[in-house]
């Protein structure tokens, strides 16, 4: 048994591991960011504003300081709770986030319900009968989702469905509080953002199933007669999914970033799109809080994924017991 | 394994489909089942709201529509009509009367719309706002002296210098706009995200990156009406997921790409207007390097480069050639500005005499889009034909816009430019000045009789002197033969065809009072 006390001091060892990761990845990338040129006066004035203009601008948000000097200065505003203003309106970071993060989670959220639903479905399938009529198909079927870009997806869904058949909308998130206004505009990105993940689930679970079927405690249920439905369920699925859910934790992260095309296609007011606008204008107070806001979210869901695993594995329980015992 | 439905699985299914297709048939609640409301797509979200600091068009055209100026633009024109002035007059090269209508009001009870209201609004461009620092369109009110207030809707704008181009730029632009003194105050900063105005529309709703909703003001007292009991303003970035988003019929009215017009003119319920622009595009060298410090080798590219291929290979064929600065339309036009045709020849033998008759390799700068990277494709081609050997530099937008800054053109060989067009010439004319060298005057080229010709224009104020003025200029420019003119631009819009659009002439301007239901 784990002692309550190891399992705080894990936790928090990983959490302050954590933070650390979100600290140091932010510092990179708003040096990377500031590293390109150009600036927000550039495009506030237009594109041919004097000198004077500029440099006036640039001290009334800040973007005179030093780099060293505006990162710390965003620091110390995080620690307040401020992610900061628009420079272009001085609107709260942090209240753009808020409107934009829900469509983001939505879209990502679905998208993976559906890549695992989908992608451990036509596993089992697979792995049911290897080398199959079917498992060839879907081995086909899933090498072809993932190499299709996501961007590609969405242009044929709204082609077809939107534009020839007039199913789906094209544009937003659907109107606040009409909740099947909102499913309806999420179709669509839904399905473009989770195809690509879809094969990816379903190849890696394939191998990861048939690699679990073969060991002897599959045969050894064979050999008692139990049904074949349990024993890829119970007892196959169980073992065969742990390396699938460390890459979901990441691929969670991914589709946060990812979802940018598709946000950008569907028009789709959400944390990607809200990034894109804001490199492409060089609004840094809004890239430096939607970065730290990705970036914790990556880091959080890829720490969820490792303590799930740990949750699921049984011998990773065991290596952390044994860890806590040496102690 | 086989696959053998059962009868009720084949029923269970068709009924499945039928249902989808029926619901999923049924469902867009589309744009033009409401004709008291449009729905328009902008390029981008509404970003400052602030007159004197707005961030282009797109905040402008909602300006326009919720604050009255003095005068404002007439529908599709460059010509002004009066608005929130009964009266305008003026009386001196360097003063200029106006009395307001009287019974005008600020939205949500900011009072009567007064000659202190028009005194503070143009007077800010002049003071430094609360953090000491000037404001973004300071520039347009430079010859601004004071506002005298003479009466509660009376008073006079009183210049340092005569300013002819004031009436364009500043009284009937976004920097003419009346604001409430008691709004700004009360408002402080949200003056950026809050339009308080006295004109035909409100700002109903702004859900940024969503949309914006103007609606009809109710208590609105001037004289131009609008059509629509609702605009909503939907921010769409991507120009194909517009068109896509028309296509499906969720929006009335977008920009397109002009080569896109054929194809949605074919859609029986679209209409396509096209509006030639007042832009300018145009490639040339910076005339500080070698060798483009000699004339010859200028003159060699402007011979050597086909500005006809270009309007075919990057333009398809369908954008008006420019052969000069000022476009058709605008004061200044210059009709029978020369059209330089290639001539590979004469282009060898101009680089043999200059001692480059063995070529040589330079590098070209552009804007990293589509269309930019196909032109300078095309004068890579062309010029290749007489031994110039270009390496193509292609620049993301505020990388490439920051060439402006810090004297970083210097650095440029040849570069690829877009300008937009103002109403007034001397918008125009003012890049090219020897001023702008290590700003926007990125050819670097420094010409003093032509820099006297753009003073001169900015201070007359007869029509006709002004014309000349202008014209003797794009001739300075034209002589240099360090500006290749390559278009106009072209604007080109989608709607339906039962809306007439209310576009300026420049294209990027729409006032939204204009756009009206079309008759038949």
């Amino acid at each position: 048994m784990l002692s309550r006390a190891f399992l705080y001091t894990h936790l928090a060892f990983k959490l302050a591991m954590a933070l650390l990761a979100v600290a140091g990845s932010v510092v990179l990338l708003l040096a990377l960011i500031r590293m390109i040129p150009g600036d927000p006066a550039t495009v506030i004035l237009g594109s041919r504003a004097t000198p004077g203009a500029v440099a006036a601008l640039n001290a009334r948000i800040g973007l005179d300081k030093p780099l060293g000097w505006q990162t710390a200065d965003f620091f110390m505003s995080l620690a307040r709770g401020d992610l900061g203003a628009d420079v272009f309106n001085g609107r709260p970071v942090s209240g753009l986030i808020v409107a934009a993060l829900p469509n983001t989670m939505a879209l990502a959220v679905s998208a993976m319900l559906i890549a695992v639903l989908s992608g451990v479905a036509l596993a089992l399938l697979s792995a049911k009968n290897p080398g199959g009529r079917g498992d060839r198909a879907i081995a086909f079927l899933s090498v072809g989702f993932i190499s299709t870009p996501s961007f590609v997806v969405s242009v044929f869904l709204l082609m077809t469905l939107s534009v020839t058949l007039g199913w789906f909308p094209v544009l937003g998130a659907g109107r606040d509080g009409d909740f099947v206004d909102q499913l309806w505009h999420l179709a669509l990105p839904t399905v473009a953002l989770s195809v690509g993940w879809i094969g990816y689930v379903a190849r890696l679970l394939r191998s990861s199933l048939l690699e679990t079927l073969g060991e002897n405690h599959i045969r050894t249920l064979n050999a008692y007669g139990v049904s074949q439905t349990k024993i890829f369920v119970k007892y196959a699925l169980r073992p065969a999914i742990l390396p699938t859910v460390a890459v979901l934790g990441m691929g969670f992260g991914e589709l946060l970033g990812g979802a940018v095309f598709t946000e950008v296609i569907f028009n789709r007011p959400g944390l990607g799109s809200l990034i894109y606008d804001a490199i492409r204008t060089r609004n840094y107070p809004v890239v430096q809080g939607c970065v730290f806001v990705v970036v914790l979210l990556y880091v959080l869901t890829n720490l969820l994924a490792d303590l799930l695993q740990t949750f699921l594995d049984p011998r990773e329980r065991s290596r952390l017991i044994a860890n806590s015992r040496g102690r | 394994m086989k696959f053998e439905p059962t009868r009720r699985q084949v029923l269970i299914g068709g009924a499945s489909l039928a249902t989808v297709v029926a619901f999923g048939g049924s469902h867009p609640a589309f744009a033009a089942s409401d004709r008291t409301r449009i729905i328009v797509r902008v390029e981008k979200d509404l970003s400052n709201l602030d007159p004197a600091n707005r961030s282009g068009p797109i905040d402008l055209n909602v300006i326009w529509s919720v604050q009255q100026g003095l005068i404002s633009f007439k529908p599709g024109s460059t010509e002004w009509e009066l608005d929130a002035a009964e009266e305008l007059t003026q009386v001196s090269d360097t003063e200029i009367a106006f009395r307001l209508r009287p019974g005008l009001k600020f939205t949500d009870g900011y009072g009567d719309l007064t000659a202190e209201d028009v005194k503070f609004s143009f007077e800010r461009f002049l003071k430094p706002d609360a953090e000491g620092k000037p404001v973004t369109y300071a520039k347009d009110w430079s010859e601004l002296d004071r506002v005298e207030v003479t009466g509660p809707l009376e008073g006079r704008i009183v210049l340092k210098n005569p300013s002819p181009a004031l009436f364009t730029i500043a009284l009937a632009d976004g920097s003419g706009r009346i604001i409430s003194k008691k709004a700004f105050e009360a408002l402080g900063k949200d003056i950026a995200t809050k339009l308080i105005g006295s004109g035909p529309y409100v700002l109903k709703e702004w859900k940024p990156r969503e949309q914006f909703v103007l609606a009809i003001n109710p208590d609105y007292k001037g004289a131009i009406k609008p059509h629509f009991q609702e605009i909503v303003g939907k921010p769409i970035g991507e120009q194909k997921t517009a068109e896509i988003a028309f296509r499906s019929g969720e929006i009335d009215f977008t920009a397109i790409d002009p080569e896109s017009g054929k194809a949605l003119a074919e859609l029986p319920d679209a209409s396509v207007t096209q509006v030639p622009a007042i832009d300018y595009i145009w490639f040339g060298p910076n005339i500080e390097k070698a060798p483009f410090d000699d004339i010859r080798v200028r003159q060699a590219l402007r011979y050597a480069v086909d500005v006809d291929a270009i309007l075919q290979g990057a333009y398809s064929g369908i954008y008006p050639r420019a052969n000069a600065l000022l476009a058709p339309g605008l004061l200044g036009y210059w009709k029978d500005a020369p059209v330089h045709e290639r001539n590979l020849d004469e282009a060898r033998r101009l680089l043999e005499e200059a001692g480059h008759g063995g070529g040589f390799k330079t590098k070209l700068t552009i804007e990293a889009t589509a269309r930019y990277e196909a032109i300078a494709q095309i004068i890579q081609a062309n010029l290749a034909e007489v031994g110039i050997e270009i390496e193509i530099e292609a620049l993301e937008s505020a990388a490439y816009w920051a060439l402006g800054e810090n004297d970083a053109s210097k650095d440029l060989e040849l570069s690829l430019i877009k300008y937009n067009g103002k109403f007034d010439p001397g918008f125009q004319t003012q890049w090219f000045t020897s001023e702008q060298v290590g700003q926007w005057n990125w050819q670097r080229w420094k010409n003093p009789d032509f820099d006297a010709l753009h003073a001169k224009g900015a201070v007359t104020t007869d029509k006709a002197e002004r014309e000349k003025i202008y014209v003797e200029a794009q001739k300075l420019l034209d002589e240099s033969a360090a500006f290749i003119w390559i278009t106009h631009n072209l604007n080109a819009f989608a709607s339906r065809k039962w809306l007439k659009p209310g576009v300026l002439p420049n294209g990027n301007n729409w006032l939204y009072t204009a756009f009206s239901e079309a008759t038949a």
